[in-house]
């Protein structure tokens, strides 16, 4: 084809992806399931947008349930739906309504936040492992083999528990870390010497840095933030072996071998040769595991290990009735407690995994055109 | 991604998706290492120094991440009486049980005692780690046991059906029904049957026995072979203990199928459709077979390689204990317990469990790859 000037050399290249994007809207809207998925998402994203308006905060903290103290003087028992709480009230009298409003936050933030740590590490660790192989491979599939053979919901449990509340966020070791992490890919990519030398340089700096003066910032985490960071550190060994996976098929397609004769840089290559292909199946995966990651936190609240008492989330409400399990006149009795927040969960769970689902049957490049 | 049925409820389970995805990909699952190895015995063996290693790690960071405790936390789990402890006390606690020496020599010193078969005292239970996980296994092996063929076998069925009936009703909903299991979660559906079941109805109660034939099973006639109490009830001639463990079982085993069985009708689904659009179907077809033969002969045997090795790993995460659905039901089993221990923060019991569960792990990984072997000529352990 004839390239004029550079504009239309861009203009070329984004033909063929708006097209593909075009295709794929097309074929997702052809899918009545990933239209409901969508639909469910987008729901629980207004209802998340409007919290302020559905269910007015009424103190400084709009997570904190309310408590309905007029009630709780007269009974500390779970008061059933009625015109003043819609969805009832839990034991002491917490509005189930306004948990379940502004839980929906809780749910994308919780979500989102898990699957975006753990995509980054399992991203920075399954290329890593992928494109240099040997040793490092080893190394690095070794301790993701020790963290998958782990149960994982156990060691969630404890890390949830142990971390404490004040983490002393160490920024000298963490750029210490970094560099040299960096510098170890320059040894093994065995280009930029120069560029090697001044990370190498860094180093040293930060070394000095570190063992003189330690810069710490004390980091304050919330219960909700510990299992945040809990689930992520659990769950990344699983994107770090999708991304092995998918990055050494995309390794040894002719594209890459041009790319390399070209002289592309490796992380050129990486960056713009290999992680692009690899984007569909990571799409599909971390949709369908938004779903499960709200279950596991959910679980999580459930057993005992969630946000503080009085934080709006779906699962530290349904964790109350733990309560009546053994009392079958209460279980009765108290049904709204645990099946109102029950159905949000399991409708934002449903809504991401009829996404992904579709999504799965769109994207995968092996099923899609068939 | 599933946790490996240690959640019950699908998540972290890496190897799922390894599993989905190997499917489109032609890659073959073969867990761990890139194997190639000149008999299945030198397969085996690595395997098993690979279990050493996992099993190290394992524990190591357990004992690394409790190390995050300040030493007087850590000091008040081996106190008796904790509300009723002066500072000094601590102090002494922590010296007494070795909590001020460096890292290193606390984890030899426990894995010195692990290696001599002492797994420590799990103080969350009163018991030795060892005896307290023991004397749990039965509950969790009674669910696993009668839940597994059902799951199982509703997984494959539907699946297949889901296949040969695409895009029919018969498809639309075995995936909707999937979909909505995956989605559940378990200990909220758990909490739904038990209020219907138990609350409305009063006919399945929590628990994994009635209070008085727990009296009859614990007295001193009753002898226990095999501490699972569904066939012991049979040996001894107490067949109302077995049904009356099987009314137990009845709700736990019902959640648990739901939501693994989700899973294995997409997993079936999806390899089932793969394996009708492969050439020998053509072939098949083109010979003139009827479509029965086709479809249970030629296409199910292929697709059933991915279930089997689903199923595999899905049934050693279970018996590995089912920490959500077992407490709900107040079961007893060996989630249950690993859940308490957890929550209390008891370190050798967490620890020990840990290393169970790696253990079925990686058993169960080595008996997939094996059995994936057995199962498609084209995988060979070389």
């Amino acid at each position: 084809m004839y390239v004029k000037s550079k504009w239309d050399e861009i203009k070329i290249s984004w033909s063929f992806r708006v097209k593909e994007w075009k295709f794929i809207l097309k074929r997702i809207s052809e899918s009545p399931l990933a239209v409901t998925g969508i639909a469910i998402i987008f729901g629980f994203l207004i209802i998340a947008c409007l919290a302020p308006i559905l269910a007015p905060p009424q103190g400084p903290d709009p997570f904190i349930v309310p408590q309905d103290i007029e009630i709780a003087t007269l009974t500390p028992n779970p008061t059933p739906p009625s015109t003043r709480h819609i969805f009832g009230t839990t034991d002491q009298q917490y509005d189930i309504y306004y948990a379940c409003i502004w839980g929906t936050i809780s749910a994308f933030r919780v979500g989102l936040s898990v699957i975006i740590i753990a995509l980054l590490i399992g991203l920075v660790i399954g290329t890593l492992s992928a494109y240099y192989g040997g040793i490092i491979d080893e190394i690095l599939m070794r301790i993701t083999d020790i963290i998958i053979a782990f149960p994982g919901l156990l060691l969630a449990m404890v890390m949830a528990i142990t971390f404490p509340t004040v983490l002393p966020l160490d920024i000298t070791l963490l750029t210490l870390i970094i560099t040299a992490i960096f510098s170890l890919t320059l040894i093994i990519s065995k280009s930029r010497r120069k560029l090697l030398l001044a990370i190498l340089a860094v180093f040293v700096g930060d070394l000095f840095l570190y063992i003189y003066n330690p810069i710490i910032i004390p980091l304050n985490l919330s219960k909700l933030d510990k299992v945040l960071i809990s689930l992520a550190l659990v769950s990344w060994p699983g994107y770090a072996r999708l991304i092995r996976s998918e990055v050494l098929r995309v390794k040894s397609e002719d594209f890459v071998e041009a790319a390399k004769v070209a002289g592309c840089s490796t992380l050129r290559i990486i960056v713009k040769h290999i992680w692009p292909n690899t984007i569909y199946s990571l799409i599909i995966v971390s949709t369908l595991d938004i779903g499960s990651i709200v279950l596991t936190a959910a679980a999580l609240s459930f057993l005992g290990i969630g946000a503080e008492p009085n934080f709006a989330d779906w699962g530290q409400i349904i964790s109350r009735s733990r309560n009546w399990i053994s009392r079958p006149d209460l279980l009765v009795a108290n049904y709204h407690t645990f099946l109102i927040p029950g159905i949000f969960i399991t409708l934002f769970v449903l809504g991401w995994n009829l996404l992904g689902d579709a999504l799965r049957d769109v994207l995968d490049p092996m099923i899609r055109r068939r | 991604m599933l946790l490996l049925g240690l959640s019950e409820n699908q998540a972290l389970l890496g190897d799922l998706h390894r599993i989905i995805f190997s499917l489109n990909l032609n890659t073959p699952p073969l867990f761990f290492l890139q194997i190639k190895m000149v008999s299945l015995l030198t397969y085996i063996v690595r395997r098993l120094i690979l279990l050493t290693f996992v099993l190290l790690g394992v524990t190591l960071l357990i004992f690394a991440i409790t190390m995050l405790l300040p030493i007087e936390v850590r000091a008040m789990l081996y106190a008796r009486n904790y509300q009723h402890i002066s500072p000094q006390g601590l102090r002494e606690l922590a010296e007494k049980y070795g909590l001020t020496r460096p890292f290193h020599e606390q984890y030899f010193t426990w894995l010195s005692q692990v290696l001599q078969g002492n797994l420590g005292w799990a103080k969350s239970s009163s018991q030795p780690v060892l005896e307290a996980m023991l004397s749990r296994w039965p509950y969790t092996f009674e669910i696993v046991i009668l839940a597994a063929p059902i799951m199982i076998f509703l997984g494959i069925y539907l699946g297949i059906q889901s296949a040969i009936h695409k895009d029919g009703i018969i498809d639309h909903i075995c995936r909707i029904l999937s979909i909505v299991g995956w989605s559940l979660p378990s200990f909220w559906l758990g909490l739904l049957l038990l209020s219907v079941f138990y609350g409305l109805l009063g006919w399945l109660p929590p628990g994994p026995i009635s209070d008085e034939l727990r009296q009859i099973r614990d007295s001193s006639l009753f002898i226990r072979y095999t501490r699972i109490d569904l066939i012991d009830g049979l040996l001894n001639g107490y067949p109302q203990i077995t049904l009356d463990v099987l009314k137990h079982a009845i709700l736990p085993v019902v959640v648990i199928v739901v939501i693994n069985m989700a899973l294995l009708v997409r997993v079936m689904r999806s390899s089932m459709l793969e394996a009708l659009n492969k050439p020998y179907i053509v072939t098949a077809r083109a010979k003139g077979l009827d479509e029965k033969t086709v479809i249970y002969k030629h296409a199910r045997r292929n697709a059933l390689i991915p279930t089997v090795t689903l199923s595999g790993m899905l049934v050693a995460g279970l018996l590995g204990g089912l920490v959500i659905t077992e407490t709900v039901f107040a079961f007893g089993g060996l989630g249950q317990w690993a859940a308490t221990a957890a929550l209390q923060l008891d370190i050798p019991a967490v620890l020990g469990y840990a290393m169970l569960s790696a253990f079925l792990f990686v058993i169960a990984n080595l008996i997939v790859d094996i059995m994936y072997a057995y199962l498609d000529p084209r995988i060979r352990l070389e």
